[in-house]
């Protein structure tokens, strides 16, 4: 059943054709050109495929693009501004909480979502380590990943967040 | 500086699934359900008349249009056993594991070609298995190849130094068995390629997850009859590999649906077809008799290792040669008078068997180090002490150790003991003792390591060949070439930051090429990265710096060994203010070169053009026959406990300290190791590809092939030591793989030391709780 | 409940499915009913062709792996829009959770930290983040897993759920719900609206572990809940449940028996424990023996008794 979706992508209002059996991630790669939301299990295991879902992460391998009508999503493309890397963004490169880089936005994405929610509070690595689960690496060792996410939330403290 | 990862964080990968071609046709494959299965019969009749459905390639065309699989490695020497089979991307014949490809699938869009997939009528004559090992190896067990006389693929026969000797001044000998479970290397994105045949200039040209494009091209181009010369195969961002994307298999496949369909064809693996159609690794046991004296001394070795290799490997003949590095790795970095060890490989009806982090020469170093263990206990000697016992010491490289590695250089005394001392293991083992009263079991593990890197084996693909070149573009920037894909290793930090401080300019400027088969090399395998393509790059570097002296001495008028290269600027010692820029210089190189310029000797010479292309050979391989150039030294103590009563491991402590040498970036080099360790906790406490007894593979999806995730990943504290590779051009050795080898050897060791009460030997990986409880109750007498 | 259906386990010479590693979705029309009017209008219109869907956590993995295929084109009828059946609340002496509440909002719920804290605990070891964030509990019931890790808390509750169709509405007690692995009493033009908690008593406390093969992200090899309430020092009710011991979610009535009327001492403890694992026969499968399930179960239970205890302290 085609149908035509409306939503916020990236805080912009789109329109596009999509299938009913489609799922976010497949339009969002395919109709929405947002390839940095990775495809890897399709079953919701993985993470690498996370997008936040009204503000909050979901695995988009797992979401039914008809069911996102209205809704608002957001990418990690989203989080660019002006061509300049999200000061979170930039923590991940300064920390080398990347490698081969395929988890990287749908962590990005959790992370995001959780130094909002964390608000003044400082986390802890366990409750970034607790997060993070749904996001499987297999190149860092998550090490650098926790520590980007601590620097991340201080640049948010800074008052260099958006 | 980080290109390529301000790049990738922007969103702005282009990983294999991102390709998109005009008039591009999807691929799916068919695997077999059956794990041992005459084909009877193909019917595609169904899914060929389904709308979008281009065209469904079994068997048949692929013996019609390509050739078997070619020759990667032949390693044969009298007296051995090395059988290969030929074996096409395809099989008309019999299916001989759960998942095997039976047919591919072209079609308009993914979702098509995946509906047509399910349509495909293959009927299937089920066949008795030789399921296992020990089946497999049974007199009158089914056979996998049917030409073959037995299962047997590969028996290697080593005698290193003077086993018998060794033996004849042994006090005491002790047998010790290991066995290493079934995994595979996970990374997070599969497999996947775009191939495009050019049917007007008969080319074809492929974009993917290739880790070493050179080598694959030799394979498709071979397999698929096309010259070389006509076929270039194009490395993407990869998104991990670990080793398992050597291949170049299914991607022939992927090659000929374009030539048959004259339409550019993408093939995006799903995970639970690389899990059980990728590569597989370990699946050891181990059997030997340490020989030692009752001060300590270890003398030598007898061991037998069999393998379970799988099917032939894809890549044909690699998955048999890893039982040489497993073989000559058990020396790891003590001294000894001799060893015996023989290699044993047999086929089984599995997924087949290649590279993962380790090939081979973790084994030995995993089965060595808990054979040292148990010398240890058996002497009351503490696993520190042994070590210090035996190792080589600081003052005696390079040493020929008796399998012929040259190992390079290194403290390892200094390593175990800043480890020591890291660990706090006084703390810990007085710990150990006050919790034992509480019913609560804490365990300290200690192993120390070297990995041998920069992989050159005769009789191989895997032969030592590199390449690299650097040059200064006319507007003074630099790329450089190599074979050395970016994984995620950090291969173009790497290769930016020795080009920048050699020529004397900002990593801004530096432009580490995307690796396409253009360039020779054999690719990031067995750690080489810091090794083959670093050192090539380094020297075509250091080759361009004086080329660039050369020149601009003859420009300025002043002798070569007066000009400096600083911060992109070229200035005479003397006179800094006559500097000018490398956008300045390489404009005059290339479009202003002189006579009134340059020296005319330079321009006869041709010496002006700012572009070097050279290659790199290790220095020891020729001569010793060392496959490996460089030893990395690494020392892992891990602290666990064991909730005896559920069986459940949890990591309270790890540290890990290192020596590669010198340290190119300090941030890539502890990624490596952080990534290494995590993988070797998996494989040593949940990682196993089980097969049950139909042969069918229990384990394809994230919810049952357990790799960790953030929450069991432990910190890890980490130091570093810096002893130079003498052999090395920049002094670096290669490191990707020690990480994976010592942790998880640690985690068993601890796991054992915190069963010690129970007596029990933990040398069967992975130590699920399922199974630490198992051996807790045999122990203890429980037989609910 | 993502497995290993990417292949079937029997071994037949003709009817095996492909080996393929990810399926693709059917063909479906998507309905979003708004009002439960609506929504039993259509369940009972689209008769076979529908399904009910929440969260989809379970849906979709079905379809890629094959366990669920269909020969027609599907109506799809998402739950996950309905107001009415996105509600927590509090009557009397129950807590009314509807089917389309999300794991996350049952975990940050103050009515069930209060009500029902044995519900997010269990909840809170449940998938991750992002399934949890879609994922319900009336989808973790409908799916009938043995695994499913709410229906332990919710049995030891005494829960029931509310199953409405064009008839009316149905109150059946969860221990009556299923009826085998991936099935229960729901029949073709049902829906699961609500889930129904007697809320937590005074002299009460009750306890969830799991355990698996890694710590987190994991279906249960073995779940277990408990809840006990205490006077005068002596158990006067006792509710034990186990998960991925047997074809459904089981209570173990006689060990729950054992326990009731008895001080919880350290010996009755470990005997109600020893009863609760005699009482299960499990199966082995890929993520287990039969052995590890026995033995293990009956620590948990021993450990989620000693739990109660000291909560009740
Ligand atoms: C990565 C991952 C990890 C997981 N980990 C766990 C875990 O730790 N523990 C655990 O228990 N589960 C786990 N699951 C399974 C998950 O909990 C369940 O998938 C989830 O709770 C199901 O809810 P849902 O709303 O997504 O169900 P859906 O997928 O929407 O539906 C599931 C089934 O129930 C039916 N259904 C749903 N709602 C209704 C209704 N109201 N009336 C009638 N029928 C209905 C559907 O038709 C379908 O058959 C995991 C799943 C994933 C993907
Ligand atoms: S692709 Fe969505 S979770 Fe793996
Ligand atoms: S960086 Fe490679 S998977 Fe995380």
């Amino acid at each position: 059943m085609k149908m035509p979706l409306t939503f916020m992508l990236n805080n912009q209002q789109t329109t596009l054709e999509v299938d009913a059996r489609q799922t976010l991630l497949e339009v969002l790669r395919n109709q929405g050109g947002m390839t940095s939301v990775h495809r890897s299990c399709e079953e919701g295991e993985c993470g690498a495929c996370t997008v936040l879902l009204n503000d909050e992460p979901v695995n988009a391998c797992l979401v039914l693009a008809a069911s996102v009508q209205g809704a608002s999503v957001l990418t990690s493309e989203g989080l660019v501004k002006n061509g300049k890397p999200h000061p979170l963004m930039k923590a991940f490169t300064d920390e080398l909480g990347i490698q081969c880089g395929f988890c990287t936005p749908g962590m990005l994405m959790n992370a995001y979502a959780l130094i909002n929610r964390a608000g003044d509070n400082l986390l802890t690595d366990q409750v970034i380590r607790k997060t993070l689960e749904g996001n499987l690496c297999r190149c860092t060792g998550y090490v650098n990943i926790i520590k980007s996410v601590h620097t991340a939330q201080k640049a948010k403290l800074a008052g260099e967040w958006w | 500086m980080k290109k390529r990862e301000e790049r990738l964080i922007l969103g702005k990968g282009q990983y294999a699934d991102d390709l998109a071609f005009f008039n591009m046709a999807h691929l799916v494959f068919v695997g077999s359900p059956h794990a041992h299965a005459r084909i009877v019969s193909i019917d595609t009749k169904k899914a060929l008349a389904l709308p979008g459905v281009i065209t469904v390639i079994t068997g048949k065309e692929v013996a019609a249009h390509t050739r078997p699989l070619p020759v990667q490695a032949n390693f044969t020497s009298k007296g051995w056993t090395w059988r290969l089979a030929d074996v096409y991307a395809i099989p008309a014949d019999k299916v001989r594991w759960h998942g095997e490809p039976v047919a591919a699938v072209v079609a308009e869009d993914e979702e098509t070609a995946r509906r047509a997939a399910d349509l495909v009528e293959v009927a299937y004559e089920a066949l008795p298995l030789a399921g296992d090992l020990r089946t497999a190896l049974s007199p009158g067990a089914p056979k996998v190849y049917d030409d073959w006389e037995d299962n047997k693929q590969v028996h290697l026969v080593f005698d290193f130094g003077d086993p018998e000797k060794a033996f004849a001044m042994a006090d005491q000998v002790l047998q010790v068995t290991n066995r290493e479970g079934r995994v595979t290397g996970v990374p997070i994105e599969p497999r996947g390629c775009v191939g495009l045949y050019d049917t007007k200039n008969d080319t074809l040209e492929m974009w993917g997850s290739f880790q070493t494009p050179f080598l694959s091209r030799h394979n498709i181009a071979a397999t698929l009859g096309v010259p070389e010369a006509k076929v270039k195969i194009n490395a993407v961002d990869i998104g991990g590999a670990f080793g398992l994307k050597i291949h170049a298999w299914k991607e022939n496949v992927v090659a000929l649906a374009s030539k048959l369909s004259g339409r550019p064809v993408k093939w995006m693996e799903p995970h639970r077809d690389f899990m059980a159609t990728g590569p597989h690794q370990r699946d050891v046991f181990w059997d030997g008799t340490i020989a030692f004296k009752n001060d300590g001394t270890l003398l030598g070795l007898k061991a037998t290792v069999f393998h379970d290799l799988g099917v032939e490997s894809t890549n044909k003949g690699i998955a048999a040669l890893s039982i040489f590095p497993a073989c000559s790795s058990p020396t790891n970095m003590y001294k000894w008078v001799g060893m015996h060890v023989e290699g044993i490989g047999t086929v089984t009806n599995k997924s087949f068997y290649c590279a993962y982090r380790g090939y081979g020469k973790d084994k030995g170093i995993k089965f060595i180090e808990a054979a040292i263990n148990q010398v240890a206990k058996k002497l009351h000697m503490t696993p520190e002490a042994i070590r210090m016992k035996n190792f080589i010491q600081p003052d005696e490289f390079p040493y020929h150790q008796i399998n012929n590695y040259v190992l390079d250089s290194g403290d390892y005394p200094a390593v175990l003991n800043k480890a020591m001392e890291m660990a706090d293991l006084d703390f810990f083992r007085k710990r150990k003792k006050e919790l034992a009263g509480q019913g609560r079991y804490l365990g300290i593990g200690l192993v120390t390591a070297i990995e041998p890197a920069g992989v050159a084996v005769p009789n191989c693909q895997m032969g030592g060949i590199t390449e690299a070149r650097v040059l200064i573009t006319p507007d003074g920037s630099v790329e450089v070439h190599s074979d050395r894909t970016e994984i995620g290793q950090g291969a173009e930090i790497s290769h930016a930051t020795i080009v920048a401080d050699i020529l004397g300019m900002d990593m801004a400027h530096i432009h580490v090429k995307r690796v396409t088969s253009d360039f020779i090399g054999q690719g990031p395998l067995s750690s080489r990265g810091a090794v083959y393509p670093a050192s090539a790059v380094a020297k075509a570097a250091k080759l361009l710096r004086k080329k660039v002296v050369q020149c601009a001495g003859s420009l300025m008028k002043i002798p070569a060994d007066q000009v400096v290269l600083e911060k992109g600027y070229i200035y005479p010692v003397n006179a800094p203010e006559k500097k000018i820029s490398y956008a300045q210089f390489a404009d005059k190189m290339f479009f202003f070169p002189g006579p009134r310029g340059l020296d005319p000797e330079i321009l006869k010479a041709h010496d002006h053009l700012l572009d070097v292309t050279t290659t790199w050979y290790s220095p020891t391989t020729p001569e010793s026959g060392s496959s490996y150039t460089s030893f990395c030294v690494s020392a892992d103590i891990a602290v666990v406990e064991v909730d005896i009563d559920t069986g459940v491991t949890q990591i309270v402590k790890y540290v890990h300290v290192h020596d590669a040498g010198t340290i190119i970036n300090a941030q890539v080099v502890d990624g490596q190791i952080q990534g290494g360790i995590v993988q070797g906790i998996g494989e040593a406490l949940y990682e196993g590809l089980n097969y049950d007894e139909n042969g069918q593979l229990m384990n394809t999806s994230f919810s049952n092939y357990l790799i960790p995730t953030s929450v069991e990943a432990p910190d890890i504290e980490i130091a570093h030591l810096e002893t130079p590779s003498p052999f090395s051009e920049t002094g670096s050795k290669g490191m990707g793989e020690a990480p994976i080898i010592g942790s998880k050897a640690v985690i068993l060791d601890a796991i054992e030391d915190a069963l010690s009460d129970f007596g029990i030997r933990v040398n069967d990986a992975p130590a699920t709780p399922e199974k630490v409880r198992k051996w807790i109750r045999q122990a203890s007498g429980q037989n609910q | 409940m993502p497995d290993n259906s990417a292949g079937n386990s029997a071994i037949e010479n003709s009817v095996m499915r492909n080996f393929i590693g990810s399926r693709a979705m059917p063909d479906l029309v998507y309905h979003s009913p708004k009002e439960i009017s609506d929504l039993l209008s259509m369940v009972d219109a689209h008769g076979t062709s529908a399904r009910v869907v929440a969260g989809c956590t379970d849906f979709i993995p079905s379809v890629r792996t094959g366990r669920w295929s269909f020969d027609q084109e599907l109506n799809l009828i998402d739950i996950s829009k309905l107001p009415v059946l996105n509600q927590i609340e509090k009557t009397d002496d129950v807590l009314k959770i509807g089917a389309s509440v999300s794991l996350t909002r049952i975990l940050e719920s103050p009515e069930v930290k209060v009500h029902c804290p044995v519900l997010a605990q269990a909840v809170e070891q449940m998938a991750s983040l992002q399934v949890r964030n879609t994922a319900t509990m009336g989808g973790n019931i409908c799916m009938a897993s043995p695994a499913a890790d709410t229906v332990p808390p919710l049995l030891v509750s005494d829960a029931w759920v509310i199953i409405q169709d064009a008839q009316g509405e149905h109150k059946v007690l969860l221990t009556d719900f299923f009826t085998g692995p991936g099935r229960s009493v729901l029949t073709s033009g049902q829906v699961l609206t609500h889930i129904c908690i007697p809320v937590k008593k005074a002299n009460e406390a009750a306890w969830f572990q799991k355990i698996g093969t890694r710590t987190a992200v994991i279906i249960s090899v073995v779940s277990a809940a408990v809840r006990v309430t205490i006077s005068n020092g002596v158990c006067d009710t006792a509710r034990i449940a186990l998960g991925s011991v047997a074809p459904t979610p089981v209570r173990v009535a006689e060990a729950e028996q054992f326990l009731e009327g008895k001080p919880l001492d350290d010996q009755v403890i470990a005997e109600c424990a020893r009863m609760a694992a005699q009482a299960i026969s499990p199966i082995s499968d890929l993520r287990s023996s039969k052995e590890y399930r026995k033995d293990v179960a009956r620590t948990l239970v021993k450990r989620s008794i000693l739990a109660c205890r000291e909560a009740l302290k």
